[in-house]
């Protein structure tokens, strides 16, 4: 069979940052297969994709559509071959409709006069013959994420794409509606699409595609049939030595009660209730887990113990004192760290440099400050220390941060929030949009901070995560706790099944029913 | 690392090194459209707006005594914006601390070591007040500051007035205008015949206090830091809403000094009409000058050289309107708004220089 795409010895410097991003990339990928290609963040996937969809130019390398050597200078030589992309950043006009965003620039028009009705009927027969439902008349700004997505594929659809990229598309969705997106990409497969899956979540590899390619340092390290290659291979081709999965934990040395709620209740920015009545306590040297699907109050309780929200009810203990008043930088004094979800904008400013990224929460101190006069050396030392101490490959003190991956920005975070002894950590979604490498990183400090004493409190919508690193799992459903399992013995059904906001005996009952069934 | 520090600088003052050369460039057009000498002219707008005569009798004397007002207008915006505070309370805030100070030059009696302290002092304790205000809008009742910026320069204009007009109006002249300060709250100046003095060193040493501020005190840094991302802020526990009023103290301060020291210094009285937008012009020098205490120094310096030599130097020998300076300015502002341009040539012209050089490396080994 004659590939439908292949990409032969594509190169290409950045100059700027004097960076080989691909290095002699051979590339090909079989008609009608949904092909993964996994790599770290920085590996030169999504520069790879890019070149092949015209964004950027390569500096060597031929191009090759049903082995015509083809020339694709501009995203509308992509388009004109099939050649259709869905960033991971969607760029959809929020305040059109569904039909709008579909249709735009090749609207069907009558003597130059736009015709709504016609586009919804257009739009909506493009849905059915897909099978991917939407309501053609949204707009899409009240659309979930996972709803844009589909947008996004039926845009590239309707512009007679074959071949479909899609770059990290899970990166931004929920569970739930990952599962949807891999039942469309299976249905675009048997129809005859050709798709391309750019990620570095191997899980899901291993569901979705039939063949995986894997990069790593601008380079191609190798193409596998996903039913003849596992995880652990895929990582060790990513990262380049063995990884640890599933890190190795101690046995629990349980301490004091070091943060505890008492029957707290938060609303979220609409002023709707987000948390109501929960009470738990974490003690020093355990971790415990709360798992939940996301948006079930997690960002609320989080932002309320850190300090950045208010209670509206209840009361939080830190070391046996109420701080339901005490400010963000009160909290954090006493020995409370915080890695927060958003990295980006909440974790650190990237408009600024390193020093001042990681002195945030201690600026106050003795040590870096002096009769209201920042101690420039001290700070900088400071600096040099925690990129040791973390191995922040590309940060160098007193420069910006801004063109760090996003696993060297998670580390800085990492970083500045455990050094100095934290009694108490909050961990809410560490390893989001990681890759293997950084995430087993991640995950063998926080098991590091909880041998030597600290008590963590891991928020995750990762079921796997909080599995794996949990001593005590709560489980968060609309905003109360739905039940609490002991990690050692929990399995994932019993988590599943809170997490939809059923109870344990409901599967008990069904167990028990599962076997009477064999039985009879 | 010394190096970087050298690329970050020339990075930093080459865009608005450019935009002033292709302002002049179409400053050339210009003049050549009037029938006029093209070289001649340039070398009048320098000689006048930089040049120097002979000693003590500098035109460039003059060019940095107009500078003064503008160096701490410039500052004063730097500081709010840099603190994420988008204020243009300038123009208010410099007029009120002048009539503060023009007032107590005149209505009050102290000796020289005193006085001209004391007068300083109002003038950027009013300036601060009338920049407290909008700051606090924002901060308590969610106030938009660009909005109620702009009303309170408005309202200060009209107040200074009304005082010049009436309770200050020292005769029945056709220019109203208040009493002379007394001798000892003026401003020495250097130079018999020149104002440049005292004012100046003023704004100097503001350059340099603002510049240890923002960058090296804790009080800066916060300010910074909530002004680039107040999520960023609120997750390290830095109180963002203290460092905006703060900022706002601080900026409203710095333009209340520029009018105490323009009365002080200059004109010696206030009088109707005392601004000549020079708050406006401030926010220009600061952003022009990358927002950057040094670069609103050079720039400050620039502009007003600019003003003199294309208002006096080309209006007295060459009969070429003084509108023309204020022309070149506008076309030196749309050149630096239009930075992306120039910044994308830069790095079109980077990456070329490097794969001429890479590729003659591969020659030569080749």
């Amino acid at each position: 069979m004659t590939p439908a795409i292949e990409m032969k010895g594509i190169t290409k410097d950045f100059a700027s940052t004097r960076v080989r991003a691909n290095d002699h990339v051979d590339f090909s990928v079989e008609p009608g297969e949904v092909h993964a290609l996994v790599g770290e963040n920085g590996a030169g996937k999504t520069t790879l994709m890019s070149i092949l969809y015209g964004l950027i130019k390569p500096d060597s390398g031929e191009i090759f559509i049903d082995s015509q050597k083809i020339r694709i200078d501009h995203p509308n030589d992509a388009i004109q071959h099939g050649i259709g992309m869905v960033h991971q950043h969607f760029k959809l006009v929020p305040s059109f409709t569904v039909a709008q965003n579909i249709l735009l620039g090749m609207e069907p028009t009558q003597a130059g006069l736009l015709n709504q009705q016609q586009e919804n009927e257009l739009v909506a027969a493009l849905a059915e013959k897909y099978n991917l439902p939407v309501d053609p008349t949204a707009r899409v700004r009240d659309l979930p994420v996972g709803m844009q997505q589909r947008v996004e594929i039926l845009k590239v659809l309707e512009r007679k794409a074959k071949i479909l990229i899609l770059d990290e598309p899970t990166a931004v969705l929920t569970p739930q509606e990952v599962n949807e997106l891999v039942t469309v990409i299976r249905g675009l497969s048997r129809l005859g699409y050709t798709v391309i899956f750019i990620t570095h979540k191997l899980v899901e590899v291993m569901s979705v595609a039939d063949r995986v390619s894997v990069m790593r340092g601008g380079k191609m390290i190798g193409t596998k049939k996903v039913s003849e290659t596992s995880i652990p291979e895929l990582a060790r081709m990513m990262v380049g030595r063995e990884v640890l999965l599933r890190v190795k934990k101690k046995e629990m040395q349980r301490g004091d009660v070091v943060l505890e709620a008492r029957d707290i209740s938060i609303s979220d920015v609409n002023g709707l209730a987000a948390i109501s009545h929960v009470s738990f306590q974490v003690h020093r040297g355990e971790i415990v887990g709360i798992a939940g699907v996301s948006g079930n109050g997690q960002t609320e309780l989080v932002e309320a113990i850190s300090g950045m929200n208010s209670l509206d009810g209840g009361e939080i203990l830190f070391k046996g004192k109420i701080i339901d008043e005490a400010s963000v930088g009160e909290r954090r004094d006493m020995g409370m760290a915080h890695i927060p979800e958003d990295r980006m904008v909440v974790g650190l400013n990237l408009q600024t440099t390193l020093d001042e990224n990681l002195i945030v929460s201690r600026y106050d101190d003795s040590q870096f400050s002096r009769y209201g006069f920042l101690l420039m050396k001290t700070i900088s030392e400071f600096a040099e220390k925690v990129v040791r101490a973390f191995s922040i490959a590309a940060a160098r003190p007193g420069e910006g941060i801004a063109t760090l991956s996003g696993g060297n920005l998670q580390k800085v975070v990492v970083g500045r929030e455990l050094s100095g002894d934290p009694a108490f950590i909050i961990a809410n979604q560490p390893t989001r949009g990681l890759d293997v490498g950084s995430i087993e990183f991640v995950h063998k400090t926080l098991v590091e901070e909880r041998d030597k004493g600290a008590g963590i409190l891991l928020v995750s919508v990762e079921l796997d995560e909080v599995m794996a690193l949990s001593d005590r799992i709560l489980v968060l459903y609309r905003g109360r706790i739905q039940g609490e399992l002991d990690a050692a013995t929990a399995t994932e059904e019993e988590v599943g099944i809170l997490m939809a906001g059923g109870n344990l005996q409901d599967l008990k009952y069904a167990q028990r029913a599962d076997q009477q069934e064999l039985r009879s | 690392m010394n190096n970087q520090r050298w690329k970050k600088l020339l990075d930093a003052i080459l865009v608005p090194v450019l935009a002033v050369l292709s302002g002049l460039v179409v400053m050339g057009i210009l003049i050549l459209t009037l029938n006029k000498p093209v070289l001649e002219s340039y070398a009048i707008l320098f000689s006048n707006g930089f040049g120097c005569k002979e000693y003590g009798n500098c035109i460039f004397l003059t060019t940095l005594e107009r500078a003064t007002p503008l160096i701490l207008t410039g500052l004063s915006a730097v500081v709010a914006f840099r603190s994420g505070m988008f204020s243009i309370g300038q123009e208010g805030q410099y007029l009120l601390g002048a009539a503060a100070a023009a007032w107590l030059g005149y209505a009050i009696h102290l000796p020289p070591i005193l006085h001209a302290p004391v007068l300083l002092i109002a003038g950027m304790l009013v300036g601060a007040a009338y920049g407290w205000f909008p700051g606090v809008l924002r901060v308590k009742l969610g106030v938009n500051e660009l909005l109620s910026t702009i009303m309170l320069n408005s309202i200060a204009a009209l107040i200074v007035e009304y005082l010049v007009q009436f309770p200050m109006r020292a005769d029945t002249s056709a220019v109203a205008h208040s009493p002379v300060i007394d001798e000892s709250a003026q401003l020495m100046s250097f130079f018999p015949g020149s104002k440049w003095g005292v004012g100046f060193v003023l704004a100097v040493i503001a350059v340099i206090v603002v510049y240890i501020y923002l960058w090296r005190t804790k009080s800066g840094y916060e300010q910074r830091m909530a002004g680039q991302s107040r999520r960023f802020a609120l997750f390290g526990g830095i109180l963002s809403d203290r460092a905006a009023i703060r900022a706002m103290l601080i900026s409203g301060a710095l333009a209340g000094l520029a009018g105490a020291i323009e009365v002080m210094g200059v004109h010696r009285r206030i009088m109707t009409g005392f601004s000549v937008g020079l708050g406006f012009d401030g926010l220009t020098t600061a952003i022009l000058g990358q927002v950057h205490p040094f670069g609103v120094f050079i720039v400050a310096i620039l502009f007003s050289g600019l003003k003199l030599g294309a208002q006096i130097g080309l209006q007295l020998n060459l009969n070429i309107p003084r509108e023309l300076g204020g022309t070149i300015i506008g076309f030196i502002i749309l050149f630096v708004a239009a930075g992306k341009l120039y910044e994308e040539n830069i790095v079109r012209a980077r990456e070329w220089a490097t794969r001429r050089r890479s590729s003659r490396l591969k020659r030569e080994s080749g």
